[in-house]
């Protein structure tokens, strides 16, 4: 009853506050791991000796100041393993913390569809449901050669030990790792080409702006497009070089948009996100010979400033000024 | 001013591009001062008849046409450049490419008379000979008939909008090479921007061109619909062809292509030549250009369309060899007569009489090869194995009795001819011919064989806008979100689209739907904008066309999509006017039922039965029949029907001929069936108007039935001869002509001595039910099959059940036909790889697995392999072909299902002989498909020899187990599902169908069930009733809910399947019960409810929905006195909708009134489909 799984509420307009508000986990204790884009997981093994206080107190603590500092409420699960901890934020809610007390953990577990356990993804709950093992209680009865069968030696063995409730897993103390996300949205099913890339130029540019903003530069990007019937595509490309320059995130969204050649598909909005991020002092860039590279730079540069001064709209690519 | 001539029009038969009807344009085209009007529709001429009638009627003269997609030459230089492009196109990841349109646009029109008819014909056939969308090849791109407009669409118009008229004239080259004198370039201006197609810059491009080349130049609108202000339409005809939303390609209707008057042409023509550089009055040349083009195409609806000759197949085809063919039909029924003994019977002059009679009358009109062309169609089903049956009023001819087309002997059952074909009828004669629809396509092969493609084709059925189509087109148009398009589609009932929005006021199950619908704008005025509008074309599942070798040169042909036949492009009614012969091949899912039992009695127990010869007046069939247990008969086993053969309670044949006369919405409506059912339990005297007229009238109590009757009574009383009775009859529909007809009869009936008051009652009679009855010829035609499916469900009830299940005939779900055969006794026998076959079949149980019988063995039926939801036929084959199967294993390389499909077969059961967990087997199944994968031959760990090792997994539970049965087979086999709900049904105190039967008259009671089937159909009162049928394991509940209580009660029967229903026990015989439905409730909420919150969650539940409801009225509210047929009272007050309900009323031609709504299908999701529980069941099922 010592990890802490905490998912604050924020809204995705304020993604970049989550390294503050992690600021906050690492005052109790220093094995601190981020979930982005609004999560964390905080091992509190030590803290609760310090501080003399169980876990599901310091939670407490915990939401109480992430509201008077940063008006941010959160929700968080308590238990023994960061697994279970991870499983207990689910039945959580926002003002009361979920804990799983030690050795509760099968009793817990029992009742849970299968898909709940992390590492089940929609394959695997699909091949487990088919054959009857709707549960984790289920599973856990089940022979563990049966589950080896289903799903493979390692995953089985796996599966067959967390179902028991065995976490070995580790929190593991590292950056914020992060990313950005631009989204434009049609309000009627967009087929044109032209919009769809003009909202692809936006979207990277917005990026690209926000990046800068932070000292940041990404690896991945990362292309999603939602269709009328609620379905969706995602295509990702990593970057010849990580870079917050607007141009080479526009180019390769275009690409990525290029090779999905979509034609009568009913695009209701498309969505770019800046993947792996790191920070820009680490960043390496290929310098070339060619002047243009050098100036495109450098306008960009000067028109950060002139946003920084006149708002975001102030200077815009001539496409999406119409 | 002289009138203009739209050389450039289409109509709605254009699918997804015409919006006016071709009676619209033809209308406008007289209103607007046309004297003739061109139809151009695209890549069809399936509007051609429509449109002649429409412009005889509205007095213009009818120019006809096409357009067509044209290929360019193949040795054009440059038509490489674009496929190329098109090729190197990235295949999309979602949504499908585009639409591809780009092939160019060329409008024909017929010119020279008949010659040039048959041209567009030819060009029509032959763009319908290309792969995937309509193209004419370059090499069939030649007629001396017709003349040619090259429009904006045209290779010329493309290049002259890319601003290129050297090109335009090297592509002009070809054309003129083809059509010389005939080709016309034609100029459009609908006001837009541009230079491209309706641009003013292009039409005066194509005019400057036109005089540069020498080269006629026409004036047209390119009309796509009738009235300006319908270019929103258009819009989204244009959004559901190219399938993207309006908007998408930018370019909207310009509005502008609608049928203008004169002056505007006019004017039009002035813009464009003052814009082409010419002085403003040139314009009349252009113009008068038109004028002489429209002038030149002279096509005669009746002369060169063939309009009202007809075309019989040459009779050396139909076995006259080097006789006529009247000569060969002559001899032929008298070799009939011989073989059928009639020449031997005591009556035997009446036959001959008969005989020569009925050949005059053939020779009389010259049908004698049609007659032959039949007989020759018959023989030839009849030769390939196939049973084969006439229906019509054919079965009234005793020739075509005697040609073996019509089994019933029309003299014994007091069949007419007349009522068929007589001397003063002029109509085509129609014999329709019943085969097994199973090999229906066989038989068609067989006619095209026999008479070549040059003579046969099938015919087309257009697929028109209703209202579901037109939502989810019009949605999808206005980009809405596909899930909600499908929720308000879905919610209707099959109704015409122009009915979308008064429907939304009226019905009360919208109600819900109409509180939102501002929120979809202009989709219900455009819904209602596309109301009939032809979307597409099928082949008509019945019609074949026969003709003589000239049918293509009068008929456009093209391929059906599915099986290739040869497809004329007109529907039905169009054949019949042009002429052409058509039989009507009906392919009778019973017909192939009762030869699946029938193989199957014989496979199983050797013996032979002779369908056609089974004895008649069979006591154990009419007891059955009597018990109104009929499910699965032929005519008889719609709830309806058993409702009425309960009170009937048929005794003989011709019991069964009335009882199918009786049953038709006339006679319902013209409430026949009361006095005869009481005058047949003797309750009522048996009444005639004069004692002449006992004989006509003595089968049926004195209550006119048969159309046959009217006849006999007007040919008696007034001595006109029974031709004459029967053109007369045909008269009474038609209100005018009644009249007239009332005036006539009396005077004649006088003359032959009747006295005024018997002539006022038999009038009476023939005026009330003289347009309702029904045709006794096919009445007997029907019967037959009614009573051989009645005899095989008394005689061989395992092998009826086997060939209903494997050939789905009737109205019912399959899973119901299952439980009425596990009521009758028949055990069901799962489903099992080593002993099932492809289709069903039956089996012999021994004593030991039936304990509770006493009998020694009993016939089961064995499920069948077919019925495994998605297998497909070569794995069902492979399956009942390897049999036995040692092992899994052994299964799984013989019969080599897929993984999906063992998955399938593994959860029903049909493995269970391998191993004892359907769990187990289905992890060994994945791991054989795994093995196979890898192509490692795996070892599978066995347990005990053939059985499998078990590998530890929960076994399916028995509701997993019910639940995958009704997933995968549709069917509730090992036991009723409703047997799992009976402990809560008894908390409720829901009476059975079993018990049902002894519940008194008007006693309130609680019914439950799976819905079998909802039908709204039209009723004498003109209201709306819901008719439903619930199964609950022990029985049918009919249920019938009137329109006060559809405000509660609609939504919930149409869209529940499982229902719960209280309502009052009608009884109207012995056998005849039904429950009029006050509330209703979805079973399977509450059973949810139950389960979740107990009792006191189910009774909240039930105080929240009944709380509101009006205090029933258990004695008798003004609906059951409607059920019983006893009112003629107004409306019930309170329902604002009674006035437009009141003008809506539709009046059939029989005279009698339909409501609106009463429509064939009701919304919902139809009668119980397995699968739904599969979804609804909790947990998760194997």
């Amino acid at each position: 009853m010592t990890i802490l799984c905490v998912r604050f509420q924020l809204p995705p307009t304020r993604e970049a506050a989550l390294p503050e508000l992690l600021g906050l986990l690492e005052e109790f204790t220093p094995v601190v791991e981020a979930l982005p884009p609004d999560g964390a997981l905080a091992d509190l093994r030590g803290a609760e000796r310090y501080f003399g206080r169980d876990a599901v107190e310091l939670a407490s603590v915990l939401r109480v100041r992430a509201l008077a500092l940063y008006g941010v409420d959160c929700v968080i699960g308590a238990g023994p393993g960061p697994m279970l901890a991870r499983m207990a934020l689910r039945d959580a809610r926002p003002g009361l913390t979920r804990a799983v007390p030690g050795g509760g953990e099968r009793d817990f577990l029992a009742a849970k569809p299968v898909a709940a356990l992390p590492g089940v993804g929609t394959a695997t709950a699909r091949t487990l449901c088919e054959y009857g093992l709707d549960t984790l209680g289920r599973v856990a009865a089940a022979p563990l050669s049966t589950l080896q069968r289903l799903v493979g030696a390692k995953a089985g063995r796996e599966l067959h030990e967390k179902a028991q409730g065995v976490d070995r897993g580790r929190v593991v103390p590292n950056g914020v790792s992060r990313s950005l996300a631009a989204d434009r949205p049609f309000d009627r099913d967009e087929l044109d080409p032209d919009r769809h890339r003009r909202a692809l130029l936006s979207a990277a540019g917005d990026l690209g702006a926000r990046l800068r903003a932070v000292d940041k530069v990404c690896r991945t990007l990362t292309l999603t497009v939602r269709y009328a019937d609620r379905s969706a595509t995602t295509r990702s490309r990593t970057l010849s070089e990580p870079t917050a320059h607007s141009a080479a995130l526009t180019r390769t969204a275009y690409d990525l948009y290029e090779s999905l050649g979509l034609q009568r598909a009913r695009v209701r909005s498309l969505a770019l996100r800046a993947e792996s991020l790191t920070s820009a002092e680490h960043a390496s860039h290929q310098l070339t010979f060619d002047p243009v590279d050098e100036k495109v730079r450098r306008i960009e540069e000067v028109a950060d400033r002139a946003r920084a001064k006149f708002g975001p709209r102030a200077v815009i690519p001539g496409s999406l000024a119409a | 001013m002289p009138g203009f001539t739209h050389l450039h029009t289409v109509s709605g038969f254009s699918a997804r591009y015409g919006a006016s009807h071709p009676e619209r344009l033809a209308e406008r085209a007289v209103e607007r001062g046309m004297d003739a009007l061109a139809l151009t529709d695209r890549d069809t001429l399936a509007g051609t008849v429509r449109f002649a009638k429409a412009c005889a009627k509205a007095g213009v003269r009818p120019l006809f046409g096409a357009e067509l997609a044209v290929a360019p030459p193949e040795s054009g230089a440059d038509r490489t450049d674009t496929s190329v492009r098109r090729d190197r196109r990235r295949a999309p990841v979602r949504g499908g490419a585009f639409v591809d349109e780009s092939a160019p646009r060329v409008t024909f029109l017929a010119r020279d008379g008949a010659r040039g008819w048959a041209d567009l014909c030819r060009l029509v056939s032959a763009a319908h000979t290309a792969e995937g969308t309509p193209l004419l090849s370059w090499p069939d791109n030649h007629a001396d008939g017709l003349t040619v407009l090259l429009g904006p669409d045209s290779d010329v118009g493309r290049a002259l909008t890319a601003g290129r008229p050297d090109r335009a004239a090297r592509l002009l080259a070809p054309w003129r090479e083809v059509y010389g004198d005939a080709l016309r370039l034609e100029a459009v201006w609908h006001g837009r921007e541009g230079t491209g197609p309706g641009s003013l810059r292009l039409a005066s491009r194509t005019v400057g061109f036109a005089a540069e080349q020498g080269v006629r130049p026409v004036l047209s609108n390119a009309v796509r619909y009738a009235d300006p202000g319908q270019g929103e339409v258009a819009d989204v005809l244009d959004a559901a062809r190219r399938l993207v939303p309006i908007g998408a390609t930018k370019e909207l209707d310009s509005g502008e292509a609608w049928l203008k008057d004169a002056g505007a042409m006019r004017h039009a023509a002035e813009r464009i030549v003052e814009s082409a550089g010419f002085r403003r009055d040139t314009a009349h040349r252009l113009l008068e250009q038109t004028r002489a083009t429209a002038a030149e195409c002279l096509v005669d609806p009746e002369d060169d369309l063939g309009m009202g000759a007809v075309h019989f197949p040459e009779p050396h085809l139909v076995g006259a060899g080097r006789r006529t063919a009247q000569r060969a039909l002559a001899s032929r029924a008298a070799a009939g007569m011989v073989r059928r003994g009639y020449d031997r019977r005591p009556g035997r002059r009446e036959y001959w009489e008969r005989m020569h009679h009925e050949l005059d009358i053939i020779a009389h009109h010259g049908f004698a090869s049609y007659f032959l062309t039949v007989a020759q169609v018959v023989d030839d089903v009849r030769h390939m194995g196939i049973r084969v049956a006439a229906r019509g009023s054919g079965a009234g001819s005793l020739v075509n009795h005697l040609l073996g087309i019509a089994h019933a002997d029309p003299v014994e059952h007091g069949l007419l001819m007349e009522r068929f074909l007589s001397r003063e009828r002029v109509v085509l004669p129609d014999i329709d011919i019943d085969v097994e629809s199973a090999r229906r396509l066989e038989v068609y092969r067989a006619i095209i064989g026999r008479f070549g493609t040059e003579r046969v084709a099938t015919v087309a059925m257009p697929e028109t806008y209703r209202v579901r189509h037109a939502i989810r087109d019009v949605g999808a148009a206005l980009s809405m979100d596909p899930a909600e398009i499908d929720r308000v589609a879905k919610s209707f009932p099959h109704i015409r689209a122009r009915d979308a929005r008064a429907a939304l006021e009226e019905l009360p199950e919208l109600r819900e739907l109409a509180g939102e619908r501002e929120r979809y704008g202009k989709l219900w005025a455009l819904v209602e904008g596309l109301d009939a509008l032809p979307r597409g074309v099928a082949m008509h599942p019945c019609g074949v066309l026969l003709s003589d070798a000239s049918l293509l040169s009068r008929t456009p042909v093209m391929p059906t999509s599915g099986e290739g036949f040869p497809m004329a492009q007109f529907d039905k009614d169009d054949v019949e006017d042009l002429g052409l012969l058509k039989l009507d091949v009906l392919g009778v899912r019973m017909q192939s039922a009762m030869a699946h039992a029938v193989a199957e009695v014989e496979r199983a127990t050797g013996e032979r039965v002779d369908l056609d010869a089974v004895p008649e007046g069979d006591p154990a069939t009419y007891r059955m029949i009597r018990s109104a247990e009929t499910l699965g008969c032929f005519q008889i086993e719609s709830p309806g029907q058993r409702d009425l053969v309960g009170r009937l309670q048929p005794a003989t044949f011709h019991d069964l001929v009335v009882d199918i006369s009786l049953f038709r919405p006339g006679p319902v409506a013209a409430d026949m069936v009361r006095p005869f059912i009481e005058a047949r339990h003797g309750r009522a005297p048996v009444r005639h108007p004069h004692e002449d007229l006992a004989e006509p009238l003595e089968g049926t109590y004195g209550v006119v039935v048969f159309h046959e009757q009217i006849i006999d009574i007007v040919a008696i009383m007034t001595g006109c001869g029974r031709g004459e009775a029967d053109r007369v009859r045909r008269g009474l529909s038609d209100p005018e002509s009644q009249g007239r007809i009332k005036v006539w009869f009396a005077q004649h009936a006088a003359a032959n001595g009747y006295d005024a008051e018997t002539i006022q009652r038999t009038w009476e009679i023939v005026e009330a039910f003289g347009s309702y009855g029904f045709c006794k010829a096919h009445a007997v035609a029907f019967a037959v099959p009614t009573y051989q499916s009645a005899w095989l469900k008394a005689h061989h009830p395992a092998a009826f059940y086997a060939g209903l299940l494997t050939h789905d005939p009737g109205m019912y779900p399959k899973r119901l036909l299952l439980a009425d055969a596990r009521r009758r006794g028949v055990p069901i026998l799962p489903l099992d790889v080593n002993k099932s076959g492809v289709a069903h079949r039956i089996e012999l149980v021994p004593e030991s697995r039936k304990a509770r019988s006493r009998k020694p063995d009993a016939w089961g039926l064995r499920l069948a392999l077919s019925d495994v939801h998605g297998i497909s036929e070569a794995e069902a084959g492979r399956i009942a072909e390897g049999q036995p199967y040692a092992s899994l294993l052994d299964f799984w390389e013989r019969a080599r299902p897929s993984r999906p499909l063992a998955g399938r077969l593994a959860q029903v059961g049909a493995l269970d002989a391998f191993g004892a967990n359907r769990r187990d087997l289905q992890l060994h199944l994945t791991e054989l498909h795994r093995g196979a994968r890898g192509g490692r031959g795996d070892q599978l760990p066995l347990a005990g020899g053939r059985k499998t090792a078990s590998a530890g997994l929960p076994d399916l539970t028995s509701e997993e187990k019910l639940s995958a049965e009704l997933g995968v087979l549709s069917m509730d086999a090992s036991r009723n599902l409703m047997d799992d709900h009976r402990t809560f049904l008894r908390e409720l105190g829901v009476v059975s169908a079993k018990r049902l039967r002894e519940a008194r008259h008007g006693e309130t009671v609680l019914v439950a069930g799976a819905k079998a089937a909802t039908q709204t159909p039209p009723i004498r009162s003109g209201r709306r009733v819901i008719f439903s049928t619930l199964d609950d394991g022990s029985g049918l509940v009919d249920l019938a809910f009137f329109d006060d209580s559809h405000d509660t009660c609609a939504h919930t029967v149409f869209h529940s399947w499982l229902l719960l229903v209280r309502g009052v026990v009608q009884r109207r015989g012995p056998r005849s019960l039904s429950v009029v439905g006050s509330a209703a409730w979805n079973l399977a909420d509450l059973l949810e409810v139950r389960r979740e919150e107990g009792l006191e969650g189910v009774a909240a539940r039930l105080a929240a929905a009944g709380g509101s409801r009006e205090g029933d009225d258990p004695e008798g509210g003004p609906a059951r006195r409607r059920l019983a047929g006893s009112d003629g009272q107004p409306a019930p007050a309170g329902s604002a909708a009674q006035d437009p309900m009141e003008q809506r009323r539709i009046r059939m031609s029989t005279g009698y009134e339909m409501h609106p709504w009463a429509d064939l299908r009701p919304a919902g999701e139809g009668p119980a489909v397995g699968r739904k529980l599969w979804h609804q069941s909790p947990g998760s099922a194997g």
